[in-house]
């Protein structure tokens, strides 16, 4: 008992005393005022260095993924049911444009409908998906600057939280996963924000509840962010000591599984939690999931999964390879331990022979990934120089030197690659094909809210926009035949369609849909945008036929 | 209505874990180590009614204390010779210590024996026990040092009931003293307002005797003393040791527990009543001051609000948005129960007590029963402050705490 008296210490000075605790580093002594706009802003960037490499990074990492972000990579289907499932919930229809099936817990495209504003803002014109890609921006900066905050509190050396920033934020994978209306990028930052409060340095207590709720809205917003849960857990007991960590834990569970506990609770008011005709159902969307048809085995030539991993590594082998190679290695350091059993657990879950692995993935890995990395450079560099300044003694000075150094090394072997990556990135043109149908229906249609067409996710905010019925007017082509709240509205099944807007997405599985196969056959192609498997024909279906 | 009990669970539980925010608050709570001689001189009162059982053991465990320079008070009534005859058997064996003070009012209370006492103490400060504390022989000399090491004015050491295996609802009542003492006391006198507990409390003399000693129509007399002394600015400060704590028991069944909460929540009534806090200096603790003396009746009402909101949800025929909502104060409430069920824990590593499975299950099953007894208790305080009815019932004791402790 070497202690004091409870009004002795006052809250800001418990602070200081934490040995071993990465505090980001003090800040230097203020720097009296000097006269001159330049050195004043000098000061400024001294004193606050954290934030203004932050902010700097940021800046970077914004403008390479922002530049044609609405042109590159392609629009997928799923920015299209996410953004129209936050259109949903905008106007007022509930949680989804159709009925809510439980695909995925809907925190995601809350946020994303709480962010719609702002593309609202800016564009009102066709490929609502592409100009919506936007509200990616604020989540990237976000999560770039958590990178940066995470590494600090990993004790890593400023240059290398530097490092990892760049790495999560500009590998050309990152630049195009990054910037698509996925789900799995809100998720990875709530769990970002996991990890940063779990190793707080204060070991607050009200910091590893505010953790355990920020892995909540993680897993709410995709669920399939639960796998990294026992890393998190072990990050809090890192974070935490030994005199207060059993409340700490507490905290941390009691407040993850009440939020969490909210999805099967809404389920339940609905009642939609079991199964049963008639219905969607939350124990029966876990059923689909689990039973999905699994993409094979990643290694395996020919397979979904190794298709999706040689597309991955196609975007960027660097931050793949090293992020592999460096997570299993940094499982080996106390401080790096937590981050690399995320990454591990991720890397075995995709590695697992049978099991569904969609191309968005990845991006749960990449922060992860990326700090690893960082870490395991500032490891080796530091134990280099602790090395070199015992042997070799008159060279102690020169530690900046040797990092800078290592560091033109490094951008010298990367840049090349990732300039490539993010040149495509920022200049390609993908979407051309997409915009122009959609300004075709635009300036085609007469009629749109008495016309009934048939399109792929991606399209279907679009013709909201222009009008057309959202659901039974604009129709999500599987709900056409998979929806019986669709199909009753189709008494004479492909005869009550007027258009099919086909584009590859559509064309994929034509068995599986027989009104939209009949809807196709009976229809004459009036218009086509591009060549080959991504074309996309506009189709009118032909009532005489 | 949800988030408004949302938000008063989620600030009791704030509280509650004070303590435990980091470990450097859970460090500060407790006693710094005595360094160098003792300087102060004690007066401990003793104020035993109908205690003849258990006050000679308590006086002597004083008289072992390894403090120089105190005296015990023992205070009786002139019509209870069972306890008189203990007192002055006391006294006789160590005349320089042990004094018996008679106490002759008609109608007695606590703090009317207390002010009986007042003027015969010599000490520089006044310390209280009641008649069936075990309190630990270091404890002066730690208070001593806290005294002169803080410049304090009252020092409030922690009390703890320990006869937690006792029945089910002693064990909820262990807990609750755990949470209070460790942790929500300590909040209390960083802010600067703060209700005293009834005993293993040290006043400076002089203050004590500038404010009269105690308000005898008060049923609270303790709570009432610190909301009038942190309302004059004085510093007062909270030690918590497991090792240093004074042992009580809890009541000896539901229905006396049921009275003493009557008691306190009456007395919580008369000093709101009373508005000495409003000339407590800034307007939070004001606000900290008036919501701690209606906790007792917002957890009363809170507590049914939320049984109905459920209620409302899972029978009536209301959007599924304001179901969940009426749902929403149910988090903090079972993150309370966790965090209960963590303190346990902690309370039974603290004191090397075995808590058994059986424990947990009956710390959570006994939460909604004991909750009615506080509500119940709550509203009765409130029927009796309505009427006028503010006499004394006493909670009996019969040593039930000794009995865990044999050594002792």
């Amino acid at each position: 008992m070497s202690a004091v008296i409870e009004e002795v210490i006052e809250p800001g000075e418990s602070r200081v005393a934490q040995p071993g605790l990465a505090e980001p580093q003090r800040e230097p002594a203020p720097v009296p005022w000097r006269r001159g706009g330049r050195e004043r802003i000098s000061d400024l960037i001294l004193r606050h260095r954290d934030a203004s490499i932050v902010t700097a990074l940021v800046l970077v990492v914004l403008a390479v993924q922002g530049i044609n972000i609405a042109n590159f990579p392609t629009v997928s289907d799923d920015e299209g049911t996410y953004l129209a499932q936050a259109w949903a919930i905008q106007h007022g229809h509930g949680l989804a444009h159709y009925s809510y099936w439980y695909d995925h817990p809907p925190f995601g495209w809350i946020q994303i409908a709480a962010l719609s504003w702002i593309p609202a803002l800016l564009f009102h014109g066709p490929m609502v998906v592409m100009h919506a890609r936007i509200i990616m921006l604020p989540v990237s900066a976000i999560g770039a600057a958590l990178v940066y905050v995470l590494c600090l509190r990993l004790r890593m050396s400023r240059w290398a939280a530097a490092v990892a920033v760049v790495a999560f934020g500009l590998s050309p994978l990152s630049v195009t996963m990054q910037r698509e209306i996925y789900l799995d990028n809100f998720a990875v930052v709530w769990m970002l924000a996991a990890f940063v409060l779990a190793l707080t340095p204060t070991r607050h207590l009200w910091h590893h509840i505010a953790s355990g709720g920020c892995a909540a809205l993680a897993i709410l917003s995709k669920e399939t962010m639960i796998v990294v849960a026992p890393a998190l857990l072990l990050a809090v007991w890192q974070g935490t000591d030994r005199s207060t960590r059993k409340f700490a834990l507490a905290g941390f569970l009691a407040t993850a599984g009440l939020l969490l506990f909210q999805y099967p609770l809404f389920a339940l008011l609905k009642g939609e939690l079991f199964s049963g005709p008639g219905h969607n159902s939350l124990f029966g969307a876990i059923h689909y999931q689990l039973s999905r048809p699994g993409s094979g085995d990643i290694f395996q030539q020919g397979t979904l999964a190794n298709l999706t991993l040689h597309w991955w590594l196609v975007r960027d082998p660097v931050i793949m390879y090293a992020g592999v190679l460096a997570s299993v290695a940094a499982l080996g350091f106390k401080r790096l331990r937590p981050i690399a059993l995320a990454a591990v657990i991720l890397i075995v879950v995709a590695a697992r022979p049978s099991g569904y692995l969609p191309a968005m993935y990845v991006i749960q890995a990449l922060p992860f990934f990326a700090v690893v990395i960082a870490g395991l450079l500032d490891n080796v560099v530091g134990a280099a120089m602790r090395w070199r300044s015992e042997r070799i003694p008159f060279l102690r000075a020169g530690g900046a030197n040797l990092v800078a150094f290592a560091s033109v090394l490094a951008v010298a072997l990367l840049a090349p690659s990732w300039e490539t990556g993010d040149e495509t990135a920022d200049s390609a043109l993908s979407n051309t094909n997409y915009a122009a149908a959609s300004q075709w229906m635009h300036a085609h249609i007469a009629d749109p809210a008495h016309t009934r067409v048939v399109v792929d996710d991606a399209m279907w905010p679009d013709l909201v926009e222009y009008g057309f019925q959202p659901g039974l007017g604009a129709i999500w082509f599987y709900k056409v035949d998979l929806d019986p709240a669709v199909t009753k509205t189709l008494p004479r099944g492909w005869r009550d369609l007027d258009y099919v807007v086909s584009s590859s997405i559509i064309r994929q599985d034509p068995n599986s849909l027989p009104t939209v196969s009949a809807a196709i056959k009976h229809s004459t192609v009036v218009a086509t945008f591009g060549t080959g498997d991504q074309r996309i024909d506009i189709m009118k279906v032909d009532h005489t036929r | 209505m949800s988030f408004f009990l949302t938000g008063v669970a989620g600030f009791t539980l704030w509280w509650m874990l004070h303590a435990w925010r980091t470990p450097e608050t859970l460090q500060a709570t407790r006693f710094a180590d005595p360094v160098g001689d003792d300087g102060l001189c004690f007066s401990l009162l003793v104020p035993a009614r109908h205690e003849q059982e258990v006050l000679e053991h308590t006086v002597n465990r004083l008289l072992e204390s390894t403090h120089a320079d105190y005296e015990v008070l023992v205070i009786v009534g002139h019509d209870d010779p069972d306890t008189a005859a203990v007192a002055h058997r006391l006294a006789q064996a160590s005349p320089d210590v042990v004094k018996v003070i008679t106490d002759t009012h008609e109608r007695k209370n606590k703090p009317k024996a207390l002010n009986t006492a007042l003027p015969y103490c010599t000490g520089d400060v006044v310390g209280v026990f009641d008649a069936e504390d075990q309190v630990h022989p270091s404890l002066l000399a730690h208070v001593d040092h806290a005294f002169r090491e803080t410049g304090a004015d009252v020092v409030q050491g922690g009390v703890q009931l320990i006869n937690f295996h006792s029945s089910w609802y002693s064990l909820r009542n262990c807990l609750e003293y755990f949470f209070w003492f460790r942790s929500r006391l300590h909040l209390h006198a960083r802010k600067g307002f703060i209700p005293l507990g009834g005993n293993t409390v040290f006043v400076r003399t002089d203050l004590l005797r500038a404010n009269d000693g105690w308000d005898q129509n008060c049923l609270a007399e303790d709570c009432d003393l610190g909301v009038r002394l942190s309302s004059q600015g004085a510093k007062v400060v909270v030690a918590y040791d497991s090792e240093m704590v004074t042992r009580e028991e809890t009541p000896g069944s539901v229905v006396a527990l049921f009275k003493q909460r009557t008691r306190w929540n009456q007395g919580f009534l008369q000093v709101l009543r009373k508005q000495d806090w409003k000339r407590l200096p800034s307007f939070r603790q004001r606000l900290l001051a008036r919501y701690t003396l209606v906790t007792p009746f917002i957890q009363a009402f809170s507590g049914l609000m939320v049984l109905m909101g459920l209620l409302v949800a899972l029978t009536g025929r209301v959007p599924v948005l304001v179901a969940q909502i009426s749902f929403l104060p149910v988090v903090p409430m079972l993150a309370t129960f966790a965090f209960e069920a963590v303190g346990l824990h902690d309370f039974g590593n603290q004191y090397q007590l075995r808590i058994k499975p059986s424990h947990y299950a009956k710390l959570i099953l006994g939460g909604p029963f004991y909750q009615l007894i506080l509500a119940g208790a709550a509203m009765r305080a409130v029927w009796r402050e309505l009427r006028g009815r503010n006499d004394w019932e006493l909670t009996r004791h019969t040593g039930a705490h000794l009995v865990s402790e044999p050594a002792a």
